[in-house]
């Protein structure tokens, strides 16, 4: 195996459903000569030529329900949406439209459309171009949602997901598309729904997802130097989610806490933690289950302000540790 | 009627003439038999009836092929009796029957017929117009040879999605037709007090594409128009904007008062401008059709909705279990 | 035929509608199309179109009527036609579902117990499954978490803490425990960490051997050392206003009869280890005696009545309540069918009733359907009492202390265990001489437990 970047994973998956199926093909702004804004396209156009690597006008609500109504009539076309706080001008065709179809025309319609768009924060952009609104499509009937943390994840659950005859919102990270990582050459898949166990652990379950994946294993490490072993879970998938392998983590370690960098109001940790509380595991439970997420504020310029703003590995450390009464 | 040139109505057969006029009664008759069984309490929800619009829905879709498709608007019976639903299934729908368009689940500004190239009614404004888009970018990419016609209303030409979607299908010429049946009031609103232009068909010219203005009441000038525009469409010309002038005869949805228009306003259109009195006369005129015929016809089809009725009402409601199906394929 | 006029549903919401104004008169000629009249609904005002034309034969309502969606408000057809006959207004009054009979012993108080009760220790839920599945009162385990939060591994520490610390009693207080049948548990130790000596145990005994009885009444007696003002709510509410009923309402006479115990202890001695082994619970005299009165009260159905409405009940049926002392209060916990019981069975009934009724869990249905109740202060110098009847049952069995007393027999004055029976019952439902009978068949399977075994 080879280590590539997530930025390439997630061109690798596309370009290599691309060759294979026809009725694949990406449209967004800026993807074609000049790369997608964070050059996850980059040479694809010379590969698949403009009329499959669609560069489009700067009108995300025209360009979505476009993907849409092409989804619904037998392309698989993959939206790049350029950054996730866009979404806003997309949603009506996103909730109305992509998610209600099949439903309100009694199942006649599909519409197999996948919308990538990248989120977080981390990179100075301030608070239009920095958010993670995952809850708002997790909490869509009809949508599924796809949070992946690493380059070989990234890789096989994009490609799962455009094979999906749904409308799946695929959520990357900014700050992950320079990360390096495994990735099978391969084209490969990796079911939608099913979580990953990013680390074995005993005395704490953690559920964190996307970029909060790394910064909880980096915690793991410290905490392992005090003999506490925390157990690392990736749900990758919102929605569906996997609750199988977060209620039987916490029925061993009895301790639960979810780490997002979505703010924590509202956000789909709060999903997380309420699942586990009415699971089976609530009787197990030795400690409230806890959630750290994005603090309540629009996300600030100033790199000091922004890292404080979202939860980092000594906020999820000392969390643990308050959690065992080791603090 | 492929490959030949159609310009004018004088192109059209008496035949297809008459098919016309009998769907547009077919669409009145509907809408009448929707109005009294929502008065009698047996649909729930609401409705918005197209009664006065059955020149635009058989005029534009009447120059279609059977393989092109259309999106329509919650104002979309007519389209769908137009592009050939079945009404009994529409009825059923309307109903909440498990027979129905949509299984009950979707009601009457849902109404989909996939197969028959019937992308769907939708209840967001202008929400089918980026759809269209989609759907045309399909027919050119897969070279599949179809238009597709968004019908959208009065209303909906101040949304965004409007402009965004006449910009792309322009700037990408599909193979799309965007429909605007003025009715002259978005919902409440008088459409002079809405827009502060004279025609939304001007509205084109922004995205460099053709727009005209056609009167809405004549089903033979909403054919040509339509007819024009699929050809230039389908001769990859890009897309066209034609506005049908027209007016519908009840109110936005039943519980409407209609305060904002004047019954005399009404009365005008009514009596001078209803589009199967207009094309009735013309085509008794023409001596294509005999006062018998035409009244053979209206009983005719008097006896289609009595049967779609029962149809629908003797239909089962949908199972408890449907509740969560067809949220995902 | 005359055609109706429906009042229109114009909206999902629409329940009725208002007429404002009729456009036309009874007998005028209408169009169809034609304005007929105009009505208000909870959203707009509305005209309504003749949907036929004819005559309008009746307007059922006229203006300002309220009427239901789908109402008839008029008819419309040819002169002189017969207008049907009018719809009569279905009835909407719902039909009261019957009320519920009165339980006859305490009231859903149980939520309001846990409220104060062990639940309201901070404690995680594995913490409370695990001192659960251990027996393990959570009110004697130190929480280690934020403001005292007990979490699991507290219960754990406290369970492996407890295993070593046994033996908690010496060699030989525990003989002499073991002689006098005295459940260690119950011994306070006055050793290192409890540790039960001699002196405790004869301490114990010198108290007076005591009914091995439904624990806790203890609390039942509170402070007396300063004025506490304590208002009466809550079940204390409950119980005085049930008391005051039933005194008020029964006449109560007490027939007291003295028993002598020593056939009882031998057989509870006897009993003691088999039924310990079979069940883990140690038999106490409670359910000896309870098992004696539901065989008594099988006898004597006189006595197994209750009085509701001028009726009085027989039961044939034996379900006895055990009166069990909480904080501020008492239940009173039913034993089903207890004359059907054996020992065994009884002694794992009594013993995780009054757990139950300890941690406040009990069920309603575990409180109600008694047809008769024991009430028991024998752990106290209690020779005997007047006990107030469990309402609608009506009798009620006091039971006091065993103490030895000089008793005659056969000429000789010598020391027996003797208990007292007080036996409440209310002159309504039965006179004297049932209740004596009952009484009597009472001490005599007491007095010869081998009775028990018919």
């Amino acid at each position: 195996m080879r280590e590539i970047t997530y930025a390439e994973s997630v061109r690798e998956a596309m370009s290599q459903v691309m060759r294979a199926d026809e009725d694949v093909f990406i449209l967004g702004e800026d993807i074609g000569i000049y790369g997608g804004a964070f050059g996850v396209t980059n040479g694809m156009l010379d590969e698949f030529g403009p009329e499959r690597v669609r560069t489009t006008p700067i009108s995300e609500a025209a360009i979505t329900g476009c993907a849409i109504g092409a989804a619904m009539t037998g392309m698989r076309p993959i939206l790049e949406l350029q950054f996730s706080d866009f979404i806003t001008i997309a949603t009506d065709q996103i909730v109305n439209q992509a998610a209600k179809l099949r439903y309100m025309y009694g199942g006649k319609a599909s519409v197999p459309v996948v919308i990538r768009t990248p989120a977080g924060s981390g990179a100075g952009l301030a608070a239009q171009h920095s958010q993670s609104l995952e809850a708002w499509m997790a909490h869509i009937p009809g949508l599924k949602v796809i949070q992946p943390s690493t380059p070989s994840d990234a890789k096989g659950l994009l490609k799962a997901a455009i094979e999906d005859n749904n409308p799946v919102m695929f959520y990357e990270h900014k700050l992950l598309y320079g990360m390096k990582g495994d990735v099978a050459e391969d084209s490969y898949t990796i079911p939608i729904g099913v979580a990953d166990v990013k680390k074995e652990g005993t005395d704490l379950t953690v559920v964190a997802t996307s970029i909060m994946v790394h910064k909880t294993l980096e915690a793991a490490e410290e905490l392992g130097k005090e003999n506490i072993h925390i157990e690392v879970i990736d749900p990758r998938t919102l929605v569906p989610l996997d609750e199988e392998t977060i209620i039987k983590s916490v029925l061993k370690t009895r301790r639960a806490l979810v780490v997002t960098e979505a703010v924590k109001r509202g956000g789909y940790g709060a999903e997380i933690a309420s699942m586990i509380g009415e699971s089976e595991a609530f009787d197990f439970l030795d400690a409230p289950v806890s959630r750290l997420g994005g603090v309540d504020t629009p996300m600030p310029y100033n790199p000091t302000l922004e890292k404080m703003a979202v939860p980092q590995v000594g906020d999820i450390v000392q969390k643990v540790r308050e959690m065992l009464n080791r603090a | 009627m492929t490959g030949k040139k159609t310009k004018g109505s004088q192109d059209i057969t008496p035949e297809k003439k008459v098919e016309m006029l009998e769907q547009m009664i077919v669409i009145r008759h509907f809408e009448q038999k929707v109005e009294q069984m929502f008065m009698q309490g047996k649909i729930h929800g609401t409705m918005h009836l197209c009664t006065g619009q059955e020149a635009t829905a058989v005029g534009a879709i009447g120059a279609l092929e059977a393989k092109d498709k259309i999106t329509s608007t919650h104002r979309g019976h007519g389209h769908c009796i137009a592009k050939g639903s079945d009404i009994g299934r529409m009825l059923a729908e309307l109903l909440a029957k498990e027979t129905g368009y949509c299984k009950g689940k979707g009601g009457s500004m849902h109404i989909a017929d996939l197969d028959l190239g019937n992308l769907g009614a939708n209840g967001i404004v202008a929400g089918g117009h980026p759809l269209a888009t989609g759907a045309a970018l399909t027919s050119k990419m897969k070279k599949l040879g179809y238009v597709v016609i968004c019908f959208f209303g009065d209303g909906a030409s101040n949304e965004g999605s409007f402009h965004e979607s006449l910009n792309l299908a322009a700037v990408w010429d599909l193979p799309v037709i965007f429909f605007c049946e003025n009715n002259e009031y978005a919902m409440s609103g008088p459409i002079k007090e809405m827009i502060n232009i004279e025609h939304i068909s001007q509205r084109a010219s922004s995205y460099g594409m053709p727009g005209v203005t056609i009167n809405g009441s004549d089903v033979l000038e909403v054919y040509e128009a339509t007819k024009e525009a699929a050809e230039r469409a389908r001769s990859g010309q890009g897309p066209t904007l034609i506005e049908a002038k027209t007016y519908r005869f009840k109110g936005h949805s039943r519980a409407d008062a209609r305060k904002y228009r004047t019954r005399e306003e009404e009365k005008e259109w009514i009596t001078k401008k209803d589009p199967i009195a207009l094309f009735k006369k013309s085509l008794i005129d023409e001596g294509v059709l005999s006062e018998e015929k035409a009244q053979a016809i209206e009983d005719q089809v008097q006896s289609f909705v009595e049967k779609a009725q029962g149809f629908a009402e003797n239909s089962p409601e949908p199972s408890p279990e449907s509740l969560q199906e067809d949220v995902y394929a | 035929m005359a055609v109706e006029i429906l009042m229109p549903k114009m909206g999902a919401t629409m329940e009725s509608g208002t007429i404002i104004r009729w456009f036309a008169e009874e007998g005028e000629a209408v169009e169809a199309g034609q304005m007929l009249l105009e009505i208000q609904t909870d959203k707009v005002n509305i005209e309504i179109e003749a949907e036929a034309g004819g005559i309008l034969l009746k307007k059922v309502y006229v203006h300002d009527d309220e009427v239901p969606v789908q109402e008839v408000i008029g008819y419309i057809g040819k002169e002189g036609e017969e207008i049907p006959a009018g719809k009569t207004a279905e009835s909407n009054q719902t039909i009261s579902s019957g009320t519920s009979e009165g339980s006859p012993v305490m009231p859903d108080l149980t939520k309001e117990q846990i409220d104060i009760d062990e639940r309201s220790i901070r404690r995680t839920p594995a913490a409370r499954h695990e001192a659960q599945k251990q027996h393990v009162s959570l009110r004697d385990v130190f929480g280690s978490g934020p403001e005292g939060r007990i979490h699991l591994q507290d219960v754990q520490d406290y369970v492996l803490q407890q295993q070593s610390s046994v033996p908690r009693v010496t060699p030989l207080a525990n003989k002499i425990a073991q002689d006098h049948a005295i459940a260690l548990d119950e011994v306070s130790g006055s050793g290192v960490q409890g540790k039960v000596k001699k002196q405790d145990v004869q301490d114990y005994m010198q108290k007076g051997s005591r009914i091995d009885a439904i624990p806790s009444l203890d609390q039942l007696i509170s402070s007396t050392e300063s004025v506490e003002e304590v208002k009466v709510e809550g079940m204390r509410k409950i119980i005085g206003e049930r008391m005051v009923q039933s005194v008020q309402s029964a006449p109560h006479v007490t027939l007291v009869s003295e028993v002598d115990m020593s056939e009882i202890i031998r057989l509870r001695k006897a009993l003691l280890p088999i039924i310990e082994q079979r069940t883990v619970y140690r038999l106490s005299y409670t359910e000896i005696i309870l098992k004696s009165v539901a065989m008594s009260l099988r006898e004597h159905p006189d006595v197994n009545a209750s009085l509701q409405d001028n009726v009085i009940r027989r039961y044939t049926d034996v379900h006895v309540g055990l009166a069990v002392a909480v904080e501020n209060g008492l239940y009173v916990p039913v034993v089903r069918h207890a004359d059907r019981k054996g020992l065994c069975e009884l002694t794992t009934i009594c013993k995780t009733l009054a757990q139950a009724a300890r941690e406040g869990k009990l069920t309603n249905e575990q409180i109600s359907g008694g047809t008769f109740t024991i009430s028991n202060l024998g752990m106290y110098a209690v020779d005997a009492f007047t006990p107030i009847i469990n309402q609608p049952e009506s009798a009620i069995l006091g039971l006091g202390r065993i103490t030895e007393k000089p008793v005659g027999i056969e000429g000789n004055v010598v020391l027996r265990p003797i208990m007292s029976l007080s036996l409440s019952f209310d002159h309504r439902v039965m006179d004297g001489v049932p209740a004596a009978a009952f009484l009597t068949a009472l001490k005599q399977k007491l007095e010869q437990p081998f009775q028990l075994l018919i």
